[in-house]
This record gives C-alpha cells, structure tokens and sequence, in this order.
C-alpha cells in the first residue's frame, strides 16, 4: 500500500500540471483550478484499484477531471448572479477589492492573452472544452468525443463552431492580421 | 466521405485543418481550396486563431499533491536503532537453543513423569523411590550425559555458524540503510529546494498583485482628487461671481 501511494506521487508529478492547465482553461479561475486538479488525485488514488489499464492513465485522469470541472459550472451556474447597481462608483469599488484574484490578474499577462481568455469565456462549455482538449492537450478527435461522450462529428462541430467565434471575437478586438494566413 | 469537397462540409475542414485526415482526402481539399477563395479565407482565418490560442498561457503552478497514508509512522531510514543480537539469530536456531535449554534442564533436574492409579506423578531431583511403586530411573545420568553430549557440541557449532553468518548479513544490511540514508537526504534538499523556488514564485505573484492594486487604487484616489478640486473651483467661481455682484452693487450710484 505504501508502494502504491510511492508510485501515485510519481503519476501526481507527471501530471499536476497538465491536469491544472485543464481545470484552469475550462473553468478559468485560478483557486477553483487548484482545487479540482487537487480532487482529481485524490479521486484517482481512491479509484486505483478499479482502473484496469482498458483507457491511457491519462485519458482516465482527464475524465475525472473534465467531471469535476463540469459540476463547477452547474454549482456556478446555479449561483445567483449580483447585479451592480447603477450608481455604483467601478472605480471604488476597484480600489476597495481586496486581493482577490480574478482571471486578468492571474493569467491574463499581456493584451493577447487577456483577449484570447475573454474570447474562450464567450464559448459554450461543450465548445471550450473541446478546444482546451484539442489545442493545449493535443488529443484526437476520437479521444475527445470519448471524453465528452458525443459522436465524432460532434466533436469537429464543436471545434469549428467554436474557433468561429473565437475569430469574431478576434476580429472585433482588431486582431485581424492572422486572416491572410494559410493552414500548413 | 464523398468523393468531393463541398463548401459545408466543416467536418472535414476541421480535419484538415488539425492534420487529421488520410492522404487522398486531404488531396481532395487542397484541390477544394485552389479553387474555392471563401473556403480558403475560412482555413487560413481559422489557421489564425489557432496561433492566436497558443498566447493563452496557463500559470505554472506547482500543486504540490502527495499521497500519504492517514496514520502512517514517519519514514524508519532517517533514524536507524542497533539491532539486538538475537533479531540476528534465526527462529529455527532459537527454537532448537530454547528445545535444548529444556531438555538440559530436565536431564539435569531428573524429571519423572509416572502414570499411575495416582494419576500423573512429576517428580524431580535424585531421591531414591521409596516403594516398589516406582521403577528405577529409566536412564541412568552418566549415561544421558554421553548421549547428550555430541548432540549439545553439534548444535552449539551450528549456532556459532548461524550467528556468524548473520553479523555478516547484518553488515551488508546496515551499507543498505546508509544508501537509504543518503537517498533520504537528497530526496529533502529536493523537496526543499523546490519549496524555496515555489515560495519566491509565489512572492513574485503577490507583488504583481499588490502592484496591481495599488495602482487601481492611485487612480482612484487621483479621480476623488479630481472631483474635489472640480468642485471646490466651482464654489470659488460661485463665491467670487457673488463677490464681484456685490462690488458692483455698492459701487452703482444711487438715482
């Protein structure tokens, strides 16, 4: 059992990080991030003795993770939205925020960044989802319909529909010089 | 798939688009795409936005997850304790020694075990039987001793043996744990190392905060100060307008 927790701890190092990057893009706030990727191990560890090896240790992480990430959405989903006021000073209650981390500040380094993070918050969770896994994780189409359980072509519709926005979203921000280019 | 390419076929766009098409497929796009200029505007902006997503960068974090057994004693290699000498001795070699210890004792306390209509009699010591009612000893002493004997110096060489071999086995065993020992140690300036690189990230990060913060809140202040020198401008103007009506009216001759 000692051993068993040994060998976990090396999984846990190889892939804290990827499985953060997951929770992070999906859900996009940094503590909630932390927070899943941390229940993802633990999840894991309970559940090692079931895992049969029939999916990559990676997918199987992945799964529990994109789980996890999918019932933050609902639980935020159902929280109740506060209005701001209208006569609301932003610029005080900028200066009386504590430090409280919101998505700009922590990833969110520089102008492009910002504006991509923005772009990929206007996604639906389906179409975000799939692109995290796509262009961060570099799974296949095939991993990612098992992942989110939907048939193959769902997936490349997803990840069209979802890039069209995203170039919408580009373009009304002025980041139009990419339009030129070609696929390799 | 079809044969041909068609404009609505996005599918196979997305394939193409992330190398995820056969040969003969992504052929057929090509030749789509030669000839179709929206389609190709659509690859070539799509193509775009792909690099523009490789500018949103998660932070590296280091979480720090480690699975430890609830209850778990401390690791045992950072601190070793002398062995007794007889965890050296293997049981079987206790077991005969304790075996051995026995039956000396026995022989040298002569005990009897008689069943009789007494029950089970246990006698001991070298009195003499007082009535018929009791055999002579079955075994003379001398010669216990002389069948004991060979036996006793037998074992006892087989225990030296085994004792010996043993605080050799306890030699390699003890090199083995200093190994441990030093495996340990490297393993904590590891784990140290990585927890001073982690606590000056997470320094560097709060500064930006806080640097951030501040300024957020040097405008907002510079806005308060704004306002308040807006409108302490306006009441100086309201109170020298008054000023200048009141001049004006005592200085009109009275008609």
């Amino acid at each position: 059992m000692a051993g068993d927790a040994e060998s976990f701890n090396q999984l846990v190092l190889r892939w804290e990080r990827p499985i953060y990057a997951l929770a992070y893009r999906v859900i996009g706030r940094d503590e909630d991030a932390r927070d899943v990727a941390q229940e993802t191990f633990l999840r894991a560890f309970r559940a090692l003795p079931g895992f049969k090896g029939q999916a990559k240790f990676s997918s199987w992480l992945y799964r529990i993770a994109l789980n996890l990430c999918r019932d933050w959405i609902r639980r935020k989903k159902r929280t109740p939205v506060v209005q701001m006021p209208e006569d609301m000073d932003v610029i005080e209650m900028a200066a009386d925020r504590g430090p409280v981390e919101s998505i700009e500040d922590l990833v969110a380094r520089n102008e492009m960044s910002r504006i991509v993070a923005e772009g990929m918050k206007l996604l639906p969770d389906e179409q975000r989802t799939a692109i995290v896994l796509k262009e961060y994780h570099g799974l296949t189409f095939q991993e990612i319909a098992d992942l989110q359980g939907c048939p193959l072509s769902t997936v490349k519709t997803r990840l069209y529909q979802g890039l069209s926005v995203l170039r919408k979203h580009l373009e009304s921000q002025g980041m139009t010089s990419f339009a030129s280019g070609r696929a390799s | 798939m079809s044969l041909m390419f068609t404009c609505d076929d996005k599918a196979t766009l997305v394939a193409y688009l992330y190398d995820e098409l056969d040969a003969q497929a992504r052929l057929r796009v090509d030749e789509h795409l030669r000839q179709c200029a929206a389609c190709a505007a659509d690859v070539g902006a799509l193509a775009g936005v792909r690099i523009e997503l490789t500018q949103w960068a998660a932070p590296n974090v280091e979480l720090g997850v480690t699975v430890v057994r609830a209850g778990a004693p401390p690791p045992s290699a950072t601190v070793l304790r002398p062995v007794p000498w007889w965890n050296t001795v293997p049981v079987w070699a206790q077991a005969v020694a304790a075996i051995l210890v026995l039956a000396v004792s026995a022989a040298i306390a002569n005990v009897q075990v008689k069943s009789g209509p007494e029950g089970f009699v246990v006698s001991t010591g070298w009195m003499t039987s007082t009535a018929g009612s009791v055999a002579p000893a079955v075994v003379p002493a001398p010669a216990g001793d002389a069948q004991w004997r060979p036996a006793l110096i037998a074992l006892e060489q087989k225990l030296r043996d085994g004792i010996r071999a043993n605080k050799e086995t306890g030699t390699v065993r003890a090199a083995s744990r200093s190994e441990v020992d030093n495996a340990t140690m490297a393993r904590v300036r590891v784990l140290l190392e990585a927890s001073e690189t982690k606590q000056n990230r997470e320094l560097a990060f709060r500064m930006t905060q806080l640097m951030g913060d501040i300024n957020v809140q040097r405008r907002a202040d510079l806005l308060r100060v704004e306002q308040a020198i807006g409108h302490t401008g306006v009441e100086v103007a309201k109170q020298r307008q008054q000023l200048n009506y009141v001049i004006r009216a005592s200085t009109v001759p009275h008609e």
